[in-house]
Order: C-alpha cells, then structure tokens, then sequence
C-alpha cells in the first residue's frame, strides 16, 4: 500500500518535471517563478491582488453592503480610478434557497449596490455595468466585478 | 334493433329505479370506474382490420389517459368485448354495470377516402343508460393519439365537469451536466411526454419557458445577451426575438389567457416592477411603482386581474391588483415567504411556492386569499404551474443530490408522481387545451 502510493508520488514528480523541460529549454536555466499573464489575465490578477478580491459578500436575502464589503469595495475603486480605460461587469448572485424570478431580482440588486457605491467613490459610472446571475451559478449570495476590457 | 334498444333502456330503467340510493351516492366526489371497450369501426375487407388495429391502440391509449388521473379509474381494456358499429350508439349497459362500470366510452375509427380518419367518441353513464357526450375528430391517418387524446378529455369533462389535460403540452428547461458546466435548452412535448423537442440551442443559460394559452408561443428569459432578457419564440417555426428592443434586466414573463399580451418583471436600477407589452412588441406599461422587488405576475383566467409576489411589506408575500395596475392589496399574511403565485384556469385557486424553516413547499390558497393549503413537504419544491384541469400541478424539485426532477400533483392531497423525461429538468409549464 506505501509503496504503491510512493510509486505514484514519484510518477507524479515526473511528471510534473517533465512538463516543465520545454520552458527550460526556451527560457534558459533560470524558470520564472509566476506564469507570465498579458492582456486581460494580467489586469485580472492585479486587480485582484491590490483589492484584496473580486468578490464582496451579503447577509442573507439582503443587500446592503457590510463593513468588510465596503473595504474591499474601496480598494477596488482605488484600482479602478487608476485604470480608467478598463471597463469592469458587476454579477450580483443570489443565495440558492431563494425562488427562481426572485432571485434574478435580488441578483441585480446587489449588483446595482456594488455599482453605487463604487460611484460613490468616484469611479466614472461608465466603467462600470451591472447584471444578474440570479441563483444559477452554485455559490453563496455575492457580487463578482468582472473585469472585461 | 330498436326492439333491443327499447327492452335494454326499459331494464335499465328498471334497475335504475331499484337501486336510487347507490344513485345518490355517486354524486359524491369518488372515483368513477370507467369501461373502455375496443373501438368498433363501419369499415369492410382490409380497410376494416386497418382500422380496428388503430382502434384498439386508440383504446389502449384512452385508458392510459385516465388512469393518470385521479378521478377516473379505467377497466383493463380486453379485445374480446369488441362490438358492432351500430352497437356504438347503443351499447349493453347491464354488461358494464356487472362489471361494476359507472361510464363506458364506446367509439369507433372510420377511414376515409381522402387518407384521412374520422373519429366517433361516445360517453355514457351506465346507471341511467344515458348518453353524456359525443363528439366527433378528423385527423391525419398517422395521428390517432390525438384523437384518442381528444376522445379522453371528453369523457373527463363529461364526468367531471373540468377539462381535460390529454391534448395539451409541457414546456420546461432541459438540464444535462451539473455546476457551471451544465447546459440548459427550453425542451417541450406532449403531455403524455410523447413528441419530445427542443426549442433552443445548448449555448445560453435559459430559464422560465412560460407558454401561450394554445402553446403556439412560449416566453422564456436568456442570458444569451450577457444579462437575464425575455424571448418570444414561435414553437413551430423556432422562430424567436427579444420582447423588449431595448436592453436592461427583464424576466417572469406570462401570456394573458387570450395570449395577446406579455405580463413581466423589468429592473430599474435596483427596483424591480410589472409591466405588461403586447405580445408582437409595444411599448410596456408599468403597473407597478412600489421601492422593492415586485415579480411573478400571472392573470386571472377572465384577464381583469393580476396576481403577483412584492417584498413591499418586508418580505415576499402574494398581492392582487386589477390588470391596468389599480386596487393593489396584499393576499397573504402568513409566515414565511411566498413566491412564483400561478392563478388556477377556473380562477378559483392561486398556487405558489412558499419558504419557510429552511424548506421551500407547493401550495395553493383561494383567489379570495381563504382556505392556504400546503400540498407538498419540500424541502426543494418550486414554481408551481397549473394544468388546464384546475385539478393538477406541475413543479419542479430539487432532490438532495441537487439534481432537478419535473412533478405533478393532484390538489385533492395524492402523492406527487415524476414526469418521465430524457434528462433533468426545472421550470415546468402546462399549456392550455390545444383546440
């Protein structure tokens, strides 16, 4: 039994070496440490990593913004006010316990709440775009800001 | 032969006379044993055993019909009782009330010169040896399950005074996969689930396919856009566009019972309200101002009222207004949350889903907002639609492993019974009667 899941350690380390060897190869002997992101990746990655995150969470069946909300919200209005050519989609979700129409409606509304009060910190509202996901993509109830151009 | 008629009549008269106690008792509202011998036919040589083959499937598929309701229980159709044609519109009562039969279905299956086959369907109450109703169909030669279908919902209406749901249709979405990665397509069929298709490419989220009285349109919300917006889709030519030519967040759409008319949800901002467009476009006019989520409206059957879900009072509770948005006033007090209400074909009832204790449940309450009644345990029941009986629901469940299963109900309190579809499925909806 500790030999066989040794055995498939090793295949596993093989492995993974082995994918590495044609960026060795290209890249010279130093590997990069970080995959290297361009385009939308790269703003992507940033933008999540100076704000902290992309997504800002809700109480049940409500939404107002929470304290831990509106700090992320702000560090993602800092961003965006730094990017003004990126043009970002807000996706409000509802918690899947809601009712199908219901839940479209409390989606788009925390969408439109993250929207305003990142308005409210002064990002142009043209950068900025709201929508619904409702409850149809598994998860807790939410706002994401997606990042699209 | 009018000899036999007149001595059979008399005996039952006779017997009729003998027994008005077990008369009155059938008045009460149990089950009606039916007797469906095999359907007779005029025809001669090979048309004749053509047309006695199609009339026995006719049969066979009249007894399915009712023994998937709750009210009529069919005898086990047997191709020994055949009988002749002129024995159609005068049937042995004394042998089916032995056989314990309160109505017998007799009819039979024509071929006409044209390809084409006639249809006669007759429906007697054996007691009294009295006709109830009879009707007559025209259909394809390859299209006999309609007419069995249309002969079905003859004998229902005639022993329950409710229509039939034999010759109507079910929409609903089609799931296959699971998480993100599941498609979703508006599929429809046949009530008995035959003539299965689907409507709409496995590309886009769709959602709430919602059908026109006689299912020639179905109203259904896409993502395919990038946010949640109403489609109209003809269901015989896939022909579709969207309701509003404008963008924004639209959804919860329903036909008015005469089908000109769109009742839906729009998002201004974060406040969401009713408003109704005619069907080929328009301009919408809202019907709803309240700060809040106002959603599901669904008409009355006369099309002067709608019934409608708002959290104007803090939480989801059922409202009624008048259909030009006047007189709004809240129905329920209960509990919990109530959801999705669909108002009944006869316009007695208003069906809805209610939350409440971690459980989301069917259930119906008078158009007076009298009589709540929970009809089934959740604990992931939703989006109750009427069948054109009044009698039934249809509903979607979420059992524990978050798969989706389509079911129907009876409201006089049975077990809900699975649909039998290809795959998973959510957001069921019953069209009217077809013709």
């Amino acid at each position: 039994m500790r030999k066989a899941m040794l055995f498939v350690m090793i295949a596993a380390l093989a492995g993974s070496a082995s994918a590495q060897l044609p960026g060795l190869r290209k890249r010279g002997p130093a590997p990069p440490a970080q995959p290297v992101l361009v385009g939308i990746d790269a703003l992507r990655a940033d933008f999540i990593g100076r704000s902290g995150a992309d997504t800002v969470y809700f109480g049940s069946d409500s939404a107002v913004l929470g304290v831990p909300a509106k700090a992320t919200l702000a560090a993602q209005a800092q961003w965006l006010l730094q990017h003004p050519e990126v043009l970002v989609r807000i996706e409000g979700h509802a918690d899947p316990s809601d009712t199908r129409d219901h839940a479209l409606a409390v989606g788009a509304r925390r969408a439109v709440e993250v929207r305003d009060y990142l308005v409210l910190l002064g990002v142009p509202a043209v950068q900025l775009s709201a929508t619904s996901w409702g409850k149809e993509r598994p998860g807790a109830g939410r706002a994401v800001t997606v990042l699209v151009r | 032969m009018n000899k036999v008629r007149g001595f059979i009549l008399a005996a039952s008269a006779a017997l009729y006379a003998a027994a008005p106690a077990q008369a009155q008792q059938s008045a009460a509202p149990t089950v009606s044993v039916v007797a469906v011998p095999p359907f007779a036919t005029p025809d001669s040589g090979p048309t004749a055993n053509q047309s006695l083959g199609l009339g026995w499937q006719a049969t066979q598929m009249i007894v399915s019909d009712l023994r998937s309701t709750a009210e009529l229980m069919p005898l086990p159709p047997k191709q020994k009782d055949f009988y002749s044609y002129p024995e159609v519109t005068a049937p042995t009562f004394s042998k089916w009330r032995a056989a314990g039969a309160k109505t017998l279905i007799t009819g039979f299956v024509q071929s006409r010169p044209d390809g084409r086959l006639t249809f006669g369907c007759y429906v007697y109450d054996v007691d009294k040896g009295r006709e109830l109703a009879r009707k007559g169909f025209v259909v394809a030669g390859n299209d006999w399950r309609r007419a069995a279908h249309k002969c079905s919902g003859v004998a229902y209406t005639a022993v329950t005074g409710a229509a039939g749901v034999f010759d109507t249709r079910i929409a609903y979405v089609a799931e296959s996969g699971s998480g993100d990665g599941r498609t979703r397509r508006i599929a429809i069929m046949d009530s008995d689930g035959f003539d299965h298709r689907y409507l709409t490419p496995a590309d886009s989220i769709v959602l709430t396919p919602r059908l026109s009285p006689k299912a020639v349109r179905v109203a259904y919300v896409s993502f395919a856009s990038g946010q949640p917006a109403i489609q109209v889709l003809d269901v015989d030519t896939g022909a579709k566009r969207p309701l509003l030519p404008t963008g924004g967040v639209s959804f919860a759409p329903r036909f008015s019972p005469d089908g000109e008319r769109i009742v839906f949800s729009m998002m201004t901002g974060a406040n969401a309200d009713i408003y109704v467009v005619g069907t080929g476009g328009g301009l919408p006019q809202r019907l709803t101002t309240a700060p809040g989520i106002d959603t599901d409206p669904s008409f009355s059957p006369d099309g002067t009222k709608i019934v409608f879900e708002s959290d104007r009072s803090g939480s989801p509770q059922l409202y009624v207004m008048n259909a030009d948005g006047s007189s709004q006033r809240r129905l329920t007090f209960g509990g919990g949350w109530y959801a999705a209400p669909d108002w009944s074909p006869d316009g007695q009832w208003i069906a809805f889903t209610r939350r409440g204790a971690g459980a989301r449940r069917i259930g119906i309450i008078a158009a007076d907002g009298s009589g709540e009644r929970v009809l089934t345990t959740g604990p992931g029941d939703e989006g109750p639609n009427w069948a054109a009986s009044s009698r039934e629901i249809v509903f979607q469940r979420t059992d524990a492993t978050r798969r989706n299963q389509i079911y129907r109900i009876a409201i006089d309190g049975s077990e809900p019974r699975k649909l039998e579809i290809p795959q998973d499925g959510t957001d069921p909806d019953w069209s009217g009667v077809i013709d």
